[in-house]
C-alpha cells in the first residue's frame, strides 16, 4: 500500500482538517530539524525553529498552493534560519559571531561531533546550508531550486564548489 | 580544462544522476586520470560520510509543543469558521441593502424630529411674542384712552379688534368710555367696539346703564340698535324712559318704537 502523498494531505490541512497535519509531522520533523542543526549547530536553536516552522505551516495552510510539500516546507526552514541569522546580525556584530558561537558551541560539545559535522561547520553558512540540504537531505537541484529561488544550473554549480572546499577540510582532518 | 569539467560531474557521477552518455564519458575519463580516479575516492568517501551520519533526534519537547499549538489552532478555527459563515451569509446584498435602508430611514426621522420639535420651539416662541405684543398693545390702549386728544382716544378704542377675548379691565374701560367720555366720536366707536363682545353681561349692562345716560341722537341708536340685537330684556325700561323724555330727538323716539315690538 502506497503511503498517501505529502501534498494531498496537505491539501486536506489547507481544507482545516487539521489533525492531518500531525503525520506530516511525524514525516517530516526530523529532517528539518537535522537540517537546521546541521546548518547552524545549535540544538535549541534547531528545535525552537522547527516548532516555528511546523506553526507557519499551521498558520499559513491556507496559502499552500499544491505545489511541492518539500520544497515548501524547506522554503519555510530557509527562510526563518536566514530570519535568525539577520536579527543576529543586527543585535551581535554580524555573521562572524554567529561563526564564533558556532565554533565555541562545537568546541564544547566535541565528542557528539562527527568528523563531518566538523568539516561542515568550517564552511560558511550558505554553503553549509546547500550542502545539507542536497547531500543529507536529499533534495534534488530543482527543487532546491524552488526554495532558494535561484535556477538549478547555479545551484549545481555552488554545490559542486561547497563540495570542493569540504572535501579538502575533511581530507585535511582525516 | 577537462580535469575541472570532470570534477564538477563527479558528485553526478557517483550518485547516478548522469545521462548513460555522460556517465561514459567521465567513467572513460577517470580511467585514463590519475588525479580524477583519486577525486572519485575522495568523494566516495564524503558521501559515505554524508550516508552515515547520524540523525539527530529533538527532545520530547517539541513535538508536546507542537500538538499543543495544534489543538489551540483547532479551537480557535472553530471560532474563525462560524464567524465566517455570518460575516458571508447568502443574502450579502439584502443585509446591506437593508442596513443602507435603515441608515437612511434613520437620517430621515432625524431629521424630522428635529425639525418638528424646532417648529414647535419656534412656535412657542411666536406664541410668546404674540402675547408679549398684546400686552404692550393693552397697556398701550389703556394709557392712551386717558389721552386728551379725541383722536387718540379713538384709536385706542379701535385697537380692541386686536383682542379676540379681551379681559374685563379691557372692557370696563371701554364701557367707562363709552358712558364717560366727552367725544360723541369716541363714544361711538366704543359702542361699535362692545358690540363685538355682547355676548358678556358686563357689555349688556354697559349698553343699558349708556342708553340712560346718553345725550347724542346718533349714539342713542347705535346702542338701541345693538340691544335689539341682543334681544336684551333689561333695555325696554330706559327705552321707555327715553320715549317719555322731552329733550329725545324725534327721530329716536320713532326708532325705540319700531324696535320695542321686536324685543318683546
Amino acid at each position: 500500500m502506497n503511503p498517501i502523498p505529502d501534498e494531498q494531505i496537505m491539501a486536506e490541512v489547507a481544507k482545516g482538517n487539521l489533525d492531518e497535519l500531525k503525520v506530516l509531522f511525524e514525516r517530516h520533523h526530523l529532517h528539518i530539524y537535522n537540517f537546521l542543526l546541521k546548518t547552524c549547530g545549535d540544538k535549541m536553536l534547531s528545535e525552537d525553529l522547527t516548532q516555528d516552522v511546523f506553526y507557519k505551516v499551521m498558520k499559513y495552510r491556507s496559502s499552500y498552493k499544491n505545489g511541492n510539500f518539500v520544497s515548501w516546507i524547506f522554503t519555510i526552514a530557509r527562510n526563518s534560519l536566514n530570519t535568525y541569522y539577520r536579527r543576529n546580525k543586527e543585535v551581535s556584530d554580524g555573521l562572524e559571531k554567529v561563526e564564533h558561537h558556532l565554533t565555541a558551541n562545537v568546541n564544547k560539545d566535541h565528542e557528539e561531533k562527527t568528523q563531518l559535522q566538523h568539516a561542515l561547520n568550517q564552511l560558511d553558512t550558505s554553503d553549509r546550508a546547500v550542502l545539507v540540504m542536497n547531500k543529507f537531505n536529499g533534495i534534488k537541484y530543482d527543487e532546491m531550486a524552488e526554495i532558494m529561488d535561484s535556477t538549478p544550473g547555479a545551484l549545481k554549480t555552488k554545490v559542486s564548489r561547497a563540495l570542493q572546499k569540504l572535501k579538502t577540510i575533511y581530507l585535511e582532518n582525516e | 580544462m577537462k580535469t575541472t569539467h570532470i570534477v564538477d560531474s563527479i558528485s553526478e557521477y557517483l550518485e547516478g544522476t548522469l545521462t548513460k552518455e555522460e556517465h561514459t564519458k567521465v567513467a572513460q575519463h577517470i580511467s585514463q586520470c590519475k588525479a580524477c580516479e583519486q577525486d572519485v575516492v575522495d568523494y566516495q568517501k564524503l558521501f559515505n560520510a554524508f550516508k552515515e551520519e547520524p540523525l539527530k533526534t529533538p527532545s520530547d519537547a517539541l513535538e508536546k509543543n507542537f500538538l499543543q499549538l495544534l489543538e489551540e489552532e483547532k479551537q480557535n478555527t472553530v471560532k474563525v469558521v462560524s464567524l465566517n459563515k455570518r460575516a458571508i451569509p447568502k443574502n450579502y446584498w439584502g443585509n446591506g441593502l437593508l442596513k443602507i435602508a435603515a441608515s437612511i430611514a434613520l437620517l430621515v426621522t432625524a431629521f424630522t424630529a428635529g425639525g418638528y420639535f424646532k417648529s414647535q420651539e419656534t412656535q412657542t416662541q411666536l406664541a410668546q411674542v404674540e402675547q408679549e405684543r398684546l400686552q404692550l398693545k393693552k397697556t398701550t390702549m389703556m394709557s392712551l384712552l386717558e389721552n386728551q386728544s379725541a383722536s387718540k382716544r379713538i384709536q385706542a378704542v379701535s385697537y380692541i379688534e386686536d383682542f379676540k377675548s379681551p379681559d374685563d379691565a379691557v372692557v370696563a374701560a371701554l364701557a367707562d368710555r363709552m358712558l364717560h367720555d366727552e367725544n360723541t366720536n369716541v363714544r361711538l366707536t366704543a359702542v361699535d367696539a362692545l358690540s363685538k363682545f355682547s355676548a358678556s353681561t358686563l357689555v349688556k349692562t354697559a349698553f343699558v346703564e349708556a342708553l340712560g345716560t346718553e345725550k347724542d341722537p346718533s349714539v342713542q341708536i347705535a346702542i338701541i340698535q345693538n340691544l335689539v340685537k341682543l334681544q336684551e330684556k333689561k333695555a325696554v325700561g330706559p327705552m321707555k324712559k327715553l320715549l317719555e323724555q322731552e329733550d329725545t330727538q324725534p327721530f329716536v323716539k320713532e326708532e325705540i318704537n319700531n324696535v320695542l315690538s321686536e324685543i318683546i
